[in-house]
């Protein structure tokens, strides 16, 4: 897979080694939420394990960090200084098209980007001190692979309810740093 | 010597109210026109605001840095809401600092100026003069506080 030049699965294993991550796993969660959603916006999940305040009430929620996210990839994309030729803002942006950004940092919170060929955008938010956290998007990406799209019962543009899944992705977060 | 890590440089800086923008651009490929910056300014003042609202916890105050795959960009906002951005190469050390001391040049050479009026575009030469004189040359001093 050129788009994970190196870093995970090989034909042979089920599951990629998951990246070096030393957390113990105990109360204190390091991530707050997780968001997958498709090209078209429609919220396949949405995981909360750590949100003291939630602001709106869920579709707005959806909605706002969407139109966010696709402000934003508009914006980095034309604010890039180093490509001369850019589009005008507003028009939307294929996956992989111009500069994209892959992680912001506020005092409270870090949001953390990656968006695949197929245009399903992974965001995870995580308290403002995390390292980079590309790897850890990668090896969630993977997850949805092997548990999601290879799972004959799952209806694809519909939100995931696959338990395997779900219980992985959470193993997986205590897990981060 | 120390050679400048960024290979450009957009400084902006806008309020609340009107988007009163200065935008200075010290060497990209990726120029833009006034109107441009004008709408980029404006969308970074509404993604700076709806961060906060998304914020899983209490007291956050809007984006600090951005980070994508060919540059950096650290954003500073005063008390009073005028925010300073300045776009610089991934990893840039002493951004925050550097945007602090534009923050000081501003208030002294933009705000205390009497014929300077208010939310309009700054054209003050002694503004311009300093700012290109930190950006440039002042690393050492940076350093040193």
């Amino acid at each position: 897979m050129q788009f994970f030049s190196g870093s995970t699965s090989t034909e042979s294993s089920l599951l990629p080694a998951a990246p070096p991550g030393t957390g113990a796993g105990g109360p204190g969660n390091n991530a707050h939420m997780l968001y997958i959603f498709n090209r078209a916006g429609v919220c396949l999940l949405y995981r909360e394990w750590n949100r003291p305040l939630r602001t709106l009430d869920p579709q707005q929620d959806h909605k706002l960090m969407f139109g966010l996210l696709f402000s934003l990839r508009s914006f980095t994309a034309k604010i890039d200084p180093t490509t001369a030729e850019k589009g005008n803002l507003g028009v939307p942006l294929l996956p992989g098209q111009g500069c994209s950004f892959y992680s912001f940092k506020t005092n409270t919170y870090q949001l953390n980007f990656m968006e695949t060929p197929s245009g399903i955008k992974l965001i995870l938010i995580t308290h403002s001190r995390t390292g980079d956290q590309r790897e850890a998007l990668k090896y969630i990406y993977n997850l949805y692979v092997e548990y999601v799209v290879k799972n004959p019962l799952y209806v694809p543009s519909t939100p995931i309810q696959c338990d395997l899944f779900t219980k992985n992705l959470d193993q997986y977060v205590r897990t981060l740093i | 010597m120390y050679v400048w890590h960024f290979h450009c440089l957009f400084i902006c800086c806008f309020n609340m109210l009107l988007v009163n923008l200065n935008w200075k651009d010290y060497g990209s490929a990726g120029r833009m026109d006034t109107n441009d910056s004008l709408r980029l300014a404006s969308l970074w003042h509404s993604m700076h605001a709806i961060s906060q609202q998304l914020s899983p916890t209490t007291g956050c105050n809007g984006i600090d840095l951005l980070r994508a795959d060919t540059f950096d960009l650290h954003c500073f906002q005063s008390l009073t809401g005028t925010k300073f951005f300045v776009i610089c190469e991934p990893s840039a050390p002493y951004m925050e600092l550097l945007l602090k001391v534009i923050y000081e040049l501003y208030t002294d050479y933009v705000l205390k100026n009497p014929f300077y009026e208010m939310e309009m575009p700054i054209r003050c030469e002694l503004f311009d003069l300093n700012l290109s004189q930190v950006v440039q040359k002042d690393r050492v001093a940076l350093l040193a506080r």
